[in-house]
């Protein structure tokens, strides 16, 4: 019973149907990426989905609220254990995430497995060090001027690594990648201008001056740093979602399912790759510079490998391709060797055996990704769907279709 | 009038050479066939046609046109348009989504909702289930979905590379049919395919390929009717 009319050419024989179910069964349920979220949260997400639009602000602002005043409330359970401060750990958890945001646009929406990426969170570093420490020689200019620098320094790097490399494909990119991190760190030791080990002291810090002298944003002041790096969070998760159904996130997403595919549909693969790249640089340079400024010193042992891991690490732990899902990983991340430091040391094997638990348990990470995507397609549809359900009515006589 | 022409063209893969000065033109409103056993260089010619791969020599025109170093994203809005082997379609997304997708390179919204009519008339499967992710349907619905996001880019020539891949020979005929159908509403097929018998008998034209070269060519009743190739391609002695 076709509702459409003009050429039929399925004629819906029971033959055909038969095949086609008989297929349906034979074929076993989709792969990775494909199969219909379920999990923990799925009855979160469309019960947000299903609310209305001004229940999802009050909710959202509620979020927002608690989460600004995380560190000054400074929960009992929650709050770290004595010896790391929690405003503190606030700060690094909220970096991580910027950094798992930033992360996610380049493997979670592009598919692009970037194993180097503390080189641009290094590069950020070293942006805003330099410019604002006494330690170097260059010109020096206020902190918060550094911040946008720092982005367009990394952007810049991110074109530069990305229009060779990004030529290359999966597990060859992953090596590249892997080696630009590395060659980023050593640089910075035998470069004498980058002062290696010995590093770069008093970093900047953005203005103000308690009552009592201390600026505000002193190096063990935590909660002003932290509100400024959440604030600087809401705004990049704000572009992050824009981007995301945009015609750019549609790009992307078509990009990491097939690339080929995606190419002969008309998307000039190649240009948005290295967009994630240099956008997913930014990101990276943009928290390395808000590190670097809270840390207030900057040298060559931050930067290696293994955090590198970590980052990559906390994107997959959330959800690569979910936001929401990078600042859960991100958080968590660096949340728990500051909560439990009685297995800090051992945080490397715990997330090593959460990751493999996650891949077994939960491959799409604590929050699966799913993006809408028909921003621009909805038109076309909306038009096809009401002339269809005219014509589905005129043909059953003014019934109503079943 | 002439659609395509390749003339000359040869595709290596590293030292290895695919495709050895293959010349083949295709006229506008044609179906025509390229058949040939595994590793003749179907596929090759396809993704060198596409733009997927760039051909070491000579030239591919289209529509009078010289698009030889034209990049794949672009021959799209020229109207050139791959369902690929193996479907390649976008598992994550939805069959709305998908199809979408193949909309990619357009700017008139008015012509994006007329193909979809079309697409959906041409598959009403598609419109049933357009809410659904394409990793989860079956071979042959995903096969569809191939063809039908193919043709959502407003394709003068449209690719086939294998439509009959793993399908159930029930699916495999209709999909034949569906080809022709989508010809006789105005649109060139160049279809690659091993079964041979299906695509011979759908064909304007046909071409047969061994080891990079094209040995034998004809009508596809002339073909179906050569011994050699009955022998060769069809099972039958």
């Amino acid at each position: 019973m076709s509702m459409t009319d003009g050429p039929t050419a399925l004629p819906g024989a029971g033959a055909d149907q038969a095949a086609a179910d008989r297929e349906s069964k034979g074929t076993p349920p989709g792969s990775s990426a494909a199969a219909p979220r379920r999990g923990w949260f799925a009855g979160w997400s469309e019960r947000w989905q299903a609310m209305p639009r001004q229940q999802q602000w009050a909710l959202l602002l509620v979020v927002v609220v608690l989460a600004y005043l995380l560190p000054v409330i400074d929960p009992p359970l929650i709050s770290t254990e004595p010896g790391n401060d929690f405003p503190l750990a606030c700060q690094t958890m909220a970096i991580y995430a910027l950094v798992a945001v930033g992360l996610n646009v380049v493997i979670g929406y592009a598919g692009l497995l970037d194993l180097g990426y503390i080189a641009f969170f290094a590069v950020g570093s070293y942006t805003a060090a330099m410019l604002t420490s006494p330690d170097s020689t260059f010109l020096k200019i206020p902190y918060l001027w550094t911040i946008p620098v720092a982005m367009a320094v990394t952007m810049f790097f991110g074109v530069m690594l990305g229009v060779p490399t990004l030529r290359l494909r999966g597990d060859y990119l992953a090596i590249v990648t892997l080696g630009f991190g590395e060659i980023v760190r050593i640089l910075a030791t035998i470069i004498p201008a980058m002062k290696g080990q010995v590093g770069f002291q008093n970093v900047g810090h953005p203005p103000g001056v308690q009552s009592n002298g201390v600026p505000v944003f002193a190096n063990s002041n935590g909660v002003p740093w932290y509100w400024l790096t959440l604030t600087i969070l809401i705004i990049v998760l704000l572009l992050a979602g824009n981007l995301e159904r945009s015609r750019v996130g549609r790009s992307w997403i078509a990009i990491r399912e097939d690339e080929d595919a995606a190419e002969t549909m008309g998307v000039p693969t190649f240009k948005y790759k290295v967009w994630a790249f240099a956008i997913g640089a930014s990101i990276g340079g943009l928290s390395g510079a808000l590190y670097s400024g809270q840390v207030g010193f900057v040298n060559n042992q931050k930067f290696d490998v293994v955090t590198s891991i970590l980052f990559v690490a906390a994107v997959v732990l959330g959800g690569a391709g979910n936001k929401v899902g990078a600042i859960l990983g991100g958080a968590i991340v660096a949340y728990i060797p500051l909560r439990f430091t009685a297995i800090a040391d051992y945080k490397y094997l715990i997330f090593g055996l959460t990751l493999c638990l996650i891949m077994i348990f939960r491959s799409h990470g604590l929050l699966a990704a799913r993006q809408r995507l028909l921003a621009y397609g909805r038109h076309a549809y909306a038009a096809v769907r009401s002339s269809h359900d005219a014509k589905a009515k005129t043909a059953l006589g003014g019934e109503a279709p079943s | 009038m002439t659609l395509l022409e390749l003339e000359n063209i040869s595709v290596h893969y590293g030292r290895i050479q695919a495709i050895r000065g293959m010349s083949f033109t295709v006229e506008e409103g044609e179906i025509v066939s390229l058949i040939g056993a595994n590793g003749a260089g179907k596929t090759t010619t396809m993704k060198t046609i596409s733009g997927l791969l760039n051909p070491s020599r000579g030239t591919i025109k289209f529509n009078g046109q010289d698009i030889t170093k034209m990049k794949a994203h672009i021959r799209v809005v020229q109207g050139i348009s791959q369902a690929p082997e193996g479907r390649g379609i976008f598992p994550a997304m939805t069959v709305a989504e998908n199809l979408d997708m193949g909309t990619f390179g357009r700017k008139d919204r008015s012509g994006v909702a007329a193909d979809l009519e079309r697409v959906y008339s041409l598959f009403p499967r598609l419109k049933e289930r357009e809410k659904q992710y394409g990793g989860t349907m079956s071979g042959g619905e995903q096969q569809m979905l191939a063809i039908g996001r193919a043709l959502m880019s407003g394709p003068k020539l449209l690719l086939l590379d294998e439509p009959s891949m793993g399908l159930a020979p029930q699916f495999i005929r209709q999909i034949f049919k569906i080809v022709t159908e989508i010809n006789q509403q105005g649109t060139t097929v160049l279809l690659v395919e091993q079964n041979a018998n299906q695509a011979l008998a759908r064909a304007d034209r046909a071409f047969v390929l061994e080891t990079g070269e094209i040995t034998h060519t004809g009508t596809g009743k002339e073909l179906l009717a050569n011994p050699a190739i009955k022998e060769a391609y069809l099972g039958v002695t």
